[in-house]
């Protein structure tokens, strides 16, 4: 049997920076779908525990409390509203035939980095600092005092919450460009407009659901 | 393992056979043959396409055997056509240069 040579492109060089940055080398399809669903349902669980709402593709809030499958919906919400969009926009501008469980699946997984972003708003002090702040701009009467803790955990948060937004933004592109072998201003400017309709798509889609199903 | 030359190292162009051996009687033939568009392709790319051929063609055994993703595998392929493609429009500029 001919070795195919091993290299960069073809494998197995499996380093953490690849599975880090570009995990969809190695899996894609129904692999990348099974991990990315269970990857969320954790995020949904540790959002619950942590009143922590992905309530839009890139939104992240926390303070609400509500039942655990309001958590996973908004999960599930927020990867489908992308997905979808990317699959057709796909379709339109790409030169290759694409399976849409790579789409899908590829996407489910690129939203793992949300859950380390549920795990560092965890602490009380997250929530004491976003009722500090409402009590600051007038939106509740309810005082709320924080101490020099809470504002370095918040803004560890922060941070955190930040770069992890980045990060997944940047797995999404990279699921969608291998999906359909597409690079570019092709599929920069069509990950933009897809990512920016799945946006608005999901803030309606939560608002609907949550105006269908009062918590 | 030796590689096959296919561009000129001094200028860049693409090579032809000119000579051609038996290894059971040593007859040699001389001429100018080009080489076909496949061997101009790497030598991982070469054995790229003779793995795919060795599984009929499927991008899912491929995969299993490469431990690559699907799309990653259907990409490589797509990137191997395009220089074949490439190798091909290459050989029929040089065959009406010649003409």
């Amino acid at each position: 049997m001919t070795e195919i040579p091993s290299n960069k492109k073809t494998g197995p060089n499996k380093h953490l920076g690849q599975w880090l940055f570009n995990p969809f080398t190695f899996v894609a399809g129904y692999k990348a779908l099974l991990l990315g669903l269970v990857i969320m349902l954790f995020t949904a669980l540790v959002g619950w525990l942590g009143n922590t709402h992905f309530d839009g593709v890139l939104d992240v809030h926390t303070g609400l409390e509500a039942p655990l499958w309001v958590f996973a919906a908004e999960g599930i919400i927020d990867w489908i509203c992308l997905a979808i969009p990317l699959y057709f926009f796909g379709l339109i501008v790409s030169p290759s035939a694409s399976r849409m469980i790579d789409v899908v699946g590829t996407q489910a997984l690129a939203r793992w980095p949300y859950l380390i972003t549920a795990v560092v708003m965890l602490p009380e002090s997250n929530r004491r600092f976003g009722a500090y702040l409402m009590s600051r701009f007038g939106l509740t009467t309810v005082q709320v005092t924080i101490n020099y803790i809470d504002i370095i955990i918040f803004g560890f948060a922060i941070t955190v919450g930040i770069v992890m937004a980045i990060w997944m933004v940047a797995l999404m592109y990279r699921a969608y460009a291998v999906s359909y072998n597409i690079k570019g201003v092709r599929a920069i400017s069509t990950f933009i407009v897809s990512l920016i309709g799945a946006e608005v798509l999901s803030k309606c889609t939560i608002f609907l659901l949550a105006s269908i199903c009062p918590v | 393992m030796k590689v096959l030359p296919t561009l000129c190292p001094a200028c860049n162009s693409k090579l032809e056979v000119k000579n051609l051996i038996c290894q059971q009687c040593d007859t040699e033939i001389q001429g100018r043959y080009e080489l076909p568009p496949l061997a101009s392709l790497s030598p991982d790319d070469q054995a790229f396409i003779l793995q795919f051929m060795k599984v009929s063609g499927s991008l899912k055994e491929m995969a299993r055997l490469l431990r690559l993703s699907y799309p990653t595998v259907r990409n490589r392929l797509d990137e191997i056509i395009e220089r074949v493609k490439l190798a091909e429009n290459s050989d029929k500029n040089n065959r009406k240069e010649n003409k």
